[in-house]
């Protein structure tokens, strides 16, 4: 299997004050296609950190972040954009569904930002919403949904564009434990179906089950790498 | 993104803070409708001392006279003759449509046994109409017409009958008396006469005067027209050919006495009180009245009215029209903190917008849309404001500025007039505040980090 993330050498040195935070310090990491992998670490571990860098929400200090052909830390606002459009879905921990719109309207949101016309985008987010199980809830503002339906809808709009690489950050950190059980269920199924890449972050083990990967991350390094058969879902 | 989510998006945030929006378009009314409004007033000002100074007279006519005929040194000037030479002179400079010579006596009309005191002036019959000679009833005069006049409006209420007592009745009636005025000029037999005595009753005895010259000669006349009413000095004199007044000018000078010929030189030679001077365009009057100037003559023109009443509207309209950019000045912060309380609100939303691929310029063009948006409804309402208020000073002040003492002339003349342009250009000006007020926000939303975005919670 080819790698499509590929980091090498990463360091990330925050500047608080006058002090220098070190939240990692040297960390080489290659991810497959169509694997889920879990970063799993306590809270400081470095592990968010390690995500946003991936995501180029954030620059590291030194090292290359490759994903696919792309070198991640050269590119610039704009050009981060269009790659995000067009490789990476985003699960938040806090759903981040916009609230002036519909559950509908929500999922569609990147399409619309790549410009795909009104009833295709339409056609493809109905069919995503319905494939989480919200078919009914097309029209829902996200006040009217419960956290597990937000969640819901925060993982239908990551993969409508059905991006190579999704990204979840404590995705089920704000939900219970039955809801998380669903929620993890979906958005792992979901990532096998079309043999899209997951990344989850969490500080839970049980969340960590789900994955073929677990990478342990402490105090700004991978301390171990886990190669599991996950007990959450059949493979298949 | 497309135009159309962008603008859907951005109609529902503002929505969303319907309060917070309302109050914020509720300052671009206020705004708008200040400028506007005083705006109006300053326009409304200026169209009614522009339809004053036309009732004065046409603004393209120069008034040449002799008046200011010293130059610089002092000295009359050789060239500064209001002679046929000047007057060929005038009409032959750029810009000149047509001029004419103004030769002026003083006479009587005697119809029956009432006469009239008025004043003929001689013009060239050529360049009437061009002059803005207008008739209601008749005909202007034709080239070299003999004992042809036309009449200004009020002749006919300038007759009285010497022989009764009451005088001078027609002279206070105007033209607007509901009287009929005793000679109907444009049939009854007219004549016209020098001798300022005639008809009156002879004083006893009579003076050395009269008894040495034979009664002057009664010229046999007809009108040829009525002029229209145009409340100048039109309406009050009578006119005939100049070559034909100039005749029977001559004609009167050989049959008096020399020593009274002597005593009323100043009319000897081929000099003219006044010449008019008509230009073809507004804009050249400055400049043929300048040209004529240094010739060494004086001249007047509406226009130099014309000229201070607009700088004077001019000035007032800056003042309205500053107090009114004020408000709108103060409308604009209110957008911009609007836009920028919006921004804190959104953070996370912007960031996340931003995380899931939503290009820069679209996040900057949203929160301009927003703030244009604001200017827009705020522009709108704000001439909607204006036009009723416009329509209501115009309703209720009319009425208060006559009472005031201020002359309004026409009832139906309005205090604040909004023309097209005022509407079209402030909806515009509304916009472009909008714009330039959401600029910093849109710019400050942009640049936002997207990972500091989404991690307020």
């Amino acid at each position: 299997m080819e790698a499509i993330i590929e980091l090498s050498g990463i360091r990330k040195v925050y500047r608080v004050g006058n002090e220098k935070v070190v939240a990692l310090d040297n960390v080489d990491l290659s991810i497959e296609k169509g694997e889920l992998c879990c970063l799993l670490g306590t809270s400081g571990s470095g592990k968010s950190t390690l995500l946003n860098l991936m995501a180029g929400l954030e620059k590291p200090t030194r090292g290359q972040i490759q994903i696919k052909d792309t070198y991640v830390e050269k590119l610039n606002e704009k050009k981060l954009a269009v790659f995000r459009q067009n490789y990476i879905g985003f699960v938040f921990q806090s759903y981040n569904l916009l609230p002036t719109l519909t559950a509908l309207e929500n999922v569609s949101l990147p399409l619309a930002f790549k410009g795909v016309p009104r009833s295709i985008r339409d056609k493809k987010a109905k069919a995503m919403l319905e494939a989480v199980g919200l078919g009914s809830h097309f029209k829902r503002k996200p006040s009217q949904m419960s956290g597990g339906q937000q969640q819901r809808v925060g993982i239908a709009r990551a993969f409508v564009s059905r991006p190579e690489i999704v990204f979840a950050d404590e995705p089920t950190g704000n939900l219970d434990s039955k809801t998380t059980k669903d929620v993890m269920g979906l958005i792992t199924a979901m990532a096998r179906q079309n043999s899209q890449t997951l990344i989850i972050v969490t500080h839970d083990i049980s969340i960590a089950a789900y994955a073929d990967k677990i990478i342990h991350i402490l105090d700004g390094n991978i301390e171990k790498t886990e190669i599991t058969t996950p007990t959450g879902v059949e493979r298949g | 993104m497309n135009s159309l989510d962008l603008i859907s998006m951005g109609l529902r945030n503002l929505y969303r803070r319907k309060a917070r929006t309302l109050l914020t378009v509720l300052g671009v009314v206020i705004g708008t409708a200040a400028i506007v409004v005083m705006l109006s007033l300053g326009i409304g000002m200026n169209e009614r001392s522009e339809k004053q100074i036309r009732s004065m007279g046409s603004l393209n006519i120069i008034e040449v006279n002799n008046y200011g005929m010293y130059n610089e040194s002092g000295r009359s000037s050789q060239s500064s003759v209001l002679d046929d030479k000047a007057v060929s002179q005038f009409s032959n400079m750029e810009g000149v449509e047509a001029a004419t010579p103004m030769l002026e006596t003083y006479l009587k009309l005697v119809s029956g046994k009432y006469v009239a005191y008025t004043q003929l002036i001689g013009i060239d019959t050529r360049v009437m109409s061009a002059f803005d000679y207008k008739v209601s009833e008749g005909r202007l005069l034709q080239e070299g017409e003999a004992n042809a006049i036309v009449a200004g409006v009020n002749i006919p209420y300038n007759f009285y009958n010497p022989k009764s007592g009451n005088s001078f009745r027609g002279f206070y009636m105007g033209g607007s008396g509901e009287e009929k005025p005793p000679v109907d000029i444009m049939n009854d037999k007219l004549e016209l006469t020098f001798d300022m005595s005639y008809g009156e009753k002879r004083p006893p005895g009579g003076t050395g005067d009269n008894s040495q010259n034979k009664p002057a000669k009664l010229y046999k006349i007809k009108v040829a027209g009525l002029l229209a009413q145009s409340n100048d000095e039109k309406d009050y004199n009578i006119y005939m050919d100049i070559n034909q007044l100039k005749k029977m000018m001559k004609e009167y000078e050989r049959s008096r006495s020399p020593q009274e010929r002597r005593r009323n030189t100043h009319q000897q030679q081929e000099s003219y009180n006044r010449v008019l001077v008509k230009v073809k365009e507004i804009k050249d009057v400055d400049a043929v009245q300048e040209k004529i100037k240094q010739m060494g003559f004086g001249t007047f023109s509406l226009s130099d009215i014309r000229k201070s009443m607009q700088e004077q509207a001019r000035t007032i309209q800056m003042v309205l029209g500053g107090i009114g950019a004020i408000s709108l000045l103060i409308a604009a912060l209110g957008i911009t903190n609007t836009m920028i309380m919006s921004i804190y609100e959104r953070t996370r939303e912007i960031g996340v917008m931003k995380v899931l691929g939503c290009m820069l310029g679209d996040i900057r063009r949203l929160f301009l849309f927003e703030a244009g948006m604001i200017g827009l409804m705020g522009g709108i309402a704000g001439i909607a404001f204006s036009v009723g208020a416009s329509a209501l000073l115009n309703y209720v002040g009319g009425g208060f500025m006559e009472a005031g003492g201020i002359y309004m002339g026409d009832p139906s003349e309005k205090i604040s007039v909004i023309p097209l342009w005022l509407i079209l250009s402030s909806v515009g000006f509304a916009v472009l505040i909008g714009l330039v007020s959401g600029f910093y926000p849109a710019r400050r939303a942009m640049k936002l980090s997207a990972l500091e975005a989404i991690k307020t919670e």
